[in-house]
Formats: C-alpha cells, sequence, structure tokens
C-alpha cells in the first residue's frame, strides 16, 4: 500500500541567470512495510531529495504526496509532526536533556493518540531499540554514537508514525553498530508495517533493503 | 514535555548561562529600581509638600515683571486695580472651592490693650500705636478658619446679613480677648486715627479721630502658628507674626472700607498739598483696593488655573498659588528627579541593548537544538514561548533582587547627593507675597525617603518584565527565521 509518493519534483540553486538543478522531474513511490534505500554519491542531491520528502524544505516544482494527500496542503509543520519520523546522520539529539527527555518531546509536540504513560512509553521504546533505563535517565552526550543514533530512531519512532526518513544513519558509526541500526530498520519495516526509506553512500546497506535508488545528477533510477 | 516544562528545564540544565543572564539583568535592574525609587520618593515629596502648601491662590503684582521694566517704561505704566467684578469672575471658576477678598486697615485703641507676646511686656512704643489690624471679609464663614489657619474656640462666624449690611461685629483672637477680659457679647472700641508727619520735627501729629465700636461674636485660636511654636520658639519672626496675628481682628470688609474712607477724606482735608497731588493724578478712589484669595479644589489644579485665570488679568499681575513656592524650596529635590529621569530612560535602553544582544548570543549558541524542535514539527510559537519562558523567569528572580538592592543602593546615594547640593545651593531673592509658608529646604528633605511602598513595586516590575520582554522578543525574530534543514543537514 503506497504512503508517500514524490510527482515530477524540481529543485535548483539559481547561479546568476542559470539554474542548476539538484532534482529534474524526479518522481518515486514508497509502500508501507519496506525498508527502502536511495544511494548516491556526496552531492547527488540524495539529502536534498530527502528534506523535500519530509517536509524540512519545499520543491520549486512538483509535489509530494502523503497519502494522496498533498503535503503542502496538510501544511509542512503539520506533517512532521504527525506524519513522519527523521533521523539524521549527527543524531541531533539535546545535548542537555536525557535519552528518554530526548523521547518525550515529539511526544508532547505531535497531535497523534500517544498513551497517557508517556514516559513509560519511552522507557519502553528505548529498551526495545536496545537503550536500557540505567542509560535512558543519562544526558544523552554521556552514550555512545551508537546508542546516541538509537535514542534518535526511538524519538522518530515516538510519534506512533507509519513513515520513518533517515539520512546517512550509519554515517558516523564503525560497521558492527551499522548493521544492527539497519536491522531495526529492516525491523521496523518488516514486522511493525511501516515505511523506512534511508538515504545512504554505501552499497551494502542498499544490497539489504526491499528497494534501492541510485540518484545520479539529479535523475532517479532503480538499483539493482 | 511541553515548551513550559522545556522552558524550566532550560533554565536549570544549562546553569552557567543562566547565572550570566542572571548576574546581567541584576545589574541593570540595580538601575532601573534606584531610578525609580528615587522618582517615586520625589514625586511623593512634590505631593506632600504641595498639600502641605496648600491649595489657596492670590492674584498680585509680578514683581518680577516689575523690575525687568526700565525706567521710561516704568513711567509710562498705570497700574490698574484689581475690581471686585474680576475677583467674582474668577472666583465662579469651576477649579475654585471658595474664595474671598478682604480690605485691611490698622488701627489703635485707647480702650485695650494690643497682645505684645509672651515676652514681650517691655516693648517700647514711639508714636501713636496702629497695634489692631482689622481685616475684612465678605466670605462669612471666614477663610482662615475653613483652611485652619485658626480655629474659632468660642461664639459664631459672620452671617450674610452682618458682611452685606457691614455690621459692627468682630472675631478676635483668644489671647486678645484673655488680655482685655473681653467675651462673646462684648464690646470694645477701636480708634481710627489720622495724624500727619511733620517734616521739621519727624513728629506724628494725630489730626483727628473717630471711635469705632464692635460687638465681639467670637474668638478664634491660631493653628499655624501654634503648631510650630515647637519648633521655631526661638525664631523672633515667629514672636513677631504670632503677635501680628493675634491683635487681627476680623470684620465685615464694609466696616474696613467706610474706615479706610473717613481716613482718606480727613488726611486730605489736614493735607492740602497732598489733596492737590491727589486731585492730579485722579486717584480718588484709590483707597479701595482687595486681595483677593481663592482656595481651590485640588493643589493640582493650581497649573490649569493660573492658565485660565492670567489672560483675564490686568497687565502687570500674576497669579500667585501656594504651590508655586514648591519650586523654589524644592531645588535639590526636583534635581534628583531630573537626574532619576535620565537615569531611567538610559538603564532602559542599556537593558534592551545588552539584554538583547545576550539573548542573541545564547540563541546562536542553541541555534541546532531550536532547529531540532521545528524539525519535529513543533510550532515556532511554541519555540518563541520556550525561550521567553527561559529568560523571564531568570528576568523575575534578577529584578525581584534588584528590587530590595536598588532602593537600598537609591536611599543611600540620593541622601548623599541631595546633601551636597542643598548645601552648594544659593537663596534667591525673595518677594513677599500674600501668600507665605514657613515651609522650608530642609522640610523638603526631611519629607524625602526612598521607601519600599505597592506603588514602586508595581511600576518596578511593570518597567523591569517589559523592558527585558522588549529586550527578549527582539532578537526572537531570528527564530522565526531559522530553517531547519539547513542547521540540521
Amino acid at each position: 500500500m503506497m504512503i508517500l509518493e514524490a510527482k515530477d519534483l524540481n529543485y535548483y540553486y539559481q547561479d546568476g541567470d542559470k539554474r542548476r538543478y539538484i532534482l529534474k522531474d524526479t518522481s518515486v513511490s514508497f509502500e508501507k512495510g519496506k525498508f527502502y534505500t536511495i544511494l548516491g554519491q556526496s552531492g547527488s542531491g540524495k539529502t536534498t531529495l530527502l528534506s523535500l520528502l519530509s517536509a524540512l524544505d519545499s520543491p520549486h516544482g512538483g509535489t509530494v504526496l502523503f497519502n494522496d494527500e498533498d503535503i503542502k496542503k496538510i501544511g509542512y509543520e503539520k506533517y512532521r509532526r504527525n506524519n513522519v519520523g527523521i533521523i539524521f546522520q549527527s543524531y541531533n539529539l539535546i545535548p542537555t536533556f536525557t535519552a528518554v527527555e530526548n523521547v518525550l518531546i515529539p511526544m508532547s509536540i505531535t497531535e497523534n493518540d500517544i498513551p497517557e504513560d508517556v514516559k513509560t512509553v519511552a522507557y519502553n521504546l528505548l529498551d526495545y531499540i536496545g537503550i536500557v533505563q540505567s542509560k535512558a535517565d543519562r544526558p544523552v552526550n554521556k552514550l555512545s554514537g551508537g546508542e546516541q543514533q538509537r535514542v534518535a530512531i526511538a524519538r522518530a519512532l515516538a510519534t506512533n508514525v507509519e513513515l520513518i526518513l533517515a539520512d546517512e544513519p550509519t554515517g558516523n558509526l564503525d560497521e558492527e553498530m551499522e548493521q544492527e541500526i539497519i536491522d531495526i530498520f529492516k525491523k521496523m519495516a518488516h514486522e511493525h508495517d511501516k515505511c523506512v526509506v534511508v538515504v545512504t553512500h554505501s552499497n551494502e546497506i542498499a544490497v539489504q533493503s526491499d528497494q534501492a535508488y541510485l540518484l545520479r545528477k539529479g535523475v532517479l533510477s532503480s538499483y539493482e | 514535555m511541553n515548551f513550559i516544562k522545556r522552558g524550566f528545564l532550560g533554565i536549570t540544565r544549562n546553569k552557567g548561562k543562566s547565572l550570566i543572564l542572571l548576574a546581567v539583568i541584576f545589574i541593570l535592574g540595580n538601575l532601573i529600581s534606584g531610578a525609580i525609587s528615587i522618582q517615586q520618593a520625589t514625586s511623593n515629596v512634590e505631593s506632600n509638600i504641595k498639600e502641605r502648601l496648600g491649595a489657596a491662590a492670590t492674584v498680585e503684582i509680578d514683581y518680577e515683571e516689575l523690575d525687568a521694566l526700565s525706567e521710561a517704561e516704568l513711567m509710562e505704566t498705570e497700574i490698574e486695580d484689581i475690581d471686585i467684578d474680576l475677583i467674582k469672575q474668577i472666583g465662579e471658576l469651576s477649579y475654585v472651592k471658595y474664595y474671598d477678598y478682604n480690605m485691611s486697615t490698622s488701627l489703635g485703641s485707647e480702650s485695650i490693650e494690643s497682645y505684645q507676646g509672651e515676652d514681650m511686656e517691655d516693648l517700647v512704643q514711639f508714636g501713636p500705636s496702629m497695634d489692631f489690624m482689622m481685616k475684612g471679609i465678605n466670605y462669612a464663614p471666614v477663610l482662615d478658619f475653613e483652611e485652619e489657619k485658626a480655629k474659632l474656640v468660642d461664639g459664631r462666624v459672620f452671617n450674610e446679613e452682618e458682611v452685606e449690611n457691614g455690621t459692627s461685629v468682630a472675631i478676635i483672637s483668644q489671647k486678645l480677648a484673655e488680655l482685655n477680659n473681653l467675651h462673646v457679647g462684648d464690646t470694645f472700641t477701636l480708634s481710627n486715627m489720622v495724624f500727619t508727619y511733620d517734616d521739621e520735627t519727624g513728629e506724628e501729629e494725630i489730626v483727628t479721630s473717630r471711635d469705632v465700636v464692635l460687638e465681639v461674636i467670637g474668638l478664634f485660636e491660631s493653628q499655624t502658628l501654634k503648631e510650630d511654636a515647637g519648633e521655631d520658639s526661638e525664631d523672633g519672626m515667629f514672636d513677631f507674626m504670632d503677635m501680628d496675628y493675634q491683635n487681627t481682628i476680623y470684620v465685615p470688609n464694609e466696616i474696613v472700607r467706610s474706615e479706610t474712607e473717613y481716613y482718606w477724606e480727613e488726611l486730605l482735608k489736614s493735607d492740602e498739598e497732598f489733596a492737590e497731588m491727589m486731585e492730579a493724578e485722579g486717584e480718588d478712589s484709590s483707597f479701595e483696593y482687595y486681595t483677593p484669595m481663592f482656595v481651590l479644589n485640588n493643589p493640582e489644579d493650581s497649573e490649569a488655573f493660573e492658565e485660565e485665570v492670567a489672560p483675564l488679568l490686568p497687565k502687570l499681575y500674576t497669579v500667585v498659588s501656594a504651590t508655586d513656592q514648591y519650586d523654589s524650596i524644592a531645588g535639590p529635590v526636583e534635581s534628583m528627579s531630573k537626574l532619576a529621569k535620565y537615569v531611567l530612560a538610559a538603564a532602559v535602553i542599556a537593558t534592551v541593548l545588552i539584554i538583547g544582544l545576550v539573548v542573541l548570543l545564547f540563541l546562536r549558541d542553541r541555534k541546532r537544538e531550536l532547529g531540532i524542535y521545528l524539525s519535529l514539527g513543533e510550532r515556532r510559537g511554541r519555540v518563541v514561548g520556550q525561550i521567553l519562558i527561559e529568560v523571564m523567569v531568570v528576568a523575575l528572580i534578577g529584578i525581584t533582587l534588584s528590587l530590595f538592592s536598588g532602593n537600598f543602593i537609591a536611599g543611600q546615594v540620593s541622601d548623599t547627593m541631595m546633601k551636597a547640593d542643598h548645601n552648594t545651593s544659593q537663596d534667591e531673592m525673595m518677594y513677599f507675597s500674600e501668600i507665605q509658608t514657613n515651609l522650608t529646604t530642609e522640610d523638603v528633605l526631611d519629607s524625602y525617603e526612598v521607601s519600599l511602598n505597592s506603588s514602586y513595586i508595581l511600576i518596578f516590575y511593570g518597567i523591569g518584565l517589559l523592558t527585558i520582554l522588549i529586550s527578549t522578543v527582539i532578537p526572537l525574530v531570528y527564530i522565526l527565521r531559522l530553517n531547519p534543514k539547513k542547521i540540521l543537514m
């Protein structure tokens, strides 16, 4: 079942009189219960594509549909609040807060139905991702890189969204940790019926996904 | 974890920054608090002293303007009298509570003794004695009693009929009555003496006189002089003023007018040279001169009253109100008030700039955190709210601390400065006025008190928090312009 669709996306930088296209008429769709990867080299436009899919930026042309509804109509802020979980390469956790506090933040922002005992939900979620309670109560800057990325994943899942978008989530991690994180994504897609889209430059990750795309010079194609 | 809780956590988790912000707000808060304390104290002094000065006003010759005229201008200038119609017109203004106009003359007496003060029995008198000041009134309840300059201790005040007909009734001081064994209902006699002055011998000679028989209808006791007796008992001026007032006899204006008319007529008869001079100048009715006195509803009305009356007055006349004297005795307080005004303005501007800069620096430092909230879909308004909570809670603590310290410092600083200012200030030239006060700069300084009262606390919190709110809101525009993609990706 299709959850997210990009139609004829265009994105460019103005360079004097010329337009330098990052994405040119790019179209792609994603389904629930699948783990996707978008492969590309640095500067290929994969992060731009993710920023458009996550409504952190708006395209110069084309539309992004979430459950067949234009995310512009939903409202970018509302879409991020209720429909998508975003995971960044550099974790982007709030360093002065503990792991559990970081997970609690989106739960207070979203309008989705969240169980009343949010703290228990947050601890359980962290535990499920591999962060035990003793670590959950530590400030995140006292955790390792892998642990911080797990907290970031827990934060993305905390609002009970169906769509997870991740930008180079294993870019700062070693190989062992990378595999653990990819396993979590696969589990999310296959066991919890989420749609997980990961932007990466790693072939090893791409080959493990249900569907991989290659982005080259702003043009997206299937990657076998 | 909603934005309010995040705001409070932001304060406790960023202790260093919160303490820096607290210190800056505390220092600037002291400046604002000090300036407001001084302003409040000076404004309290102003209302307190103006209240004590009373709400009286009169119309009299502007001596300062007269002094400024050249000799030639002075020769050409004719000073008109204030006529009763004008006094009545002014008296009908809405600012006026009640008013009176008085004509006074001095009379002597052979049958009663004048009061010469407690320690002045041995005063030697030269020439004919004219110790009794007959003060005519038109306002039957007597303005001086209404204004508590004196209190009626026995008998009654005048009635309208007595005032209108010029009935021979009088209210005298209790001391004068005791001295002459007079009671309410008794009569006493004054002498309206007309005398000439011999240029060669330097002696005064009584030409003629007539008796003025008055019935005592009331006795009064001085209030203002009595109150201050303890403080000023060593002052000779006080004894003189007391003596003068104890010998004042309140009568209807018509009696004074009639006695003055008699005096002038007899004087002109006895002195031909003077009579010719008066005839040449055409001032045959110049003996009838009334001094108006208006009591306003409120001392605060003085300025508006002066503005309304000034255009009605003849040339060279001015309105003098009791509150005018505030300016001449409140120099040090006035200069302190001005200084406080400038300090307050400077402190508010400095606070807006400094706190604004500090908040902006802190926000730049937390750019990533703010970007995270936005990427999670948090409304920008709530992110702004979180920062406002963080700054305003710290501001509330800083301002509360500086409320007390600023007030204390203001008390110390202003005390020292006012004393220094008072010591270096010079006396100004004073003119005699119908409205006189015994209040001095010392009284003003004594009533100056920097205190913690509810209005000061409210004003300080209001100005302090509003200033910090403005200085926080300006850098918060920064948040509204943040692009989470640029920060996080």
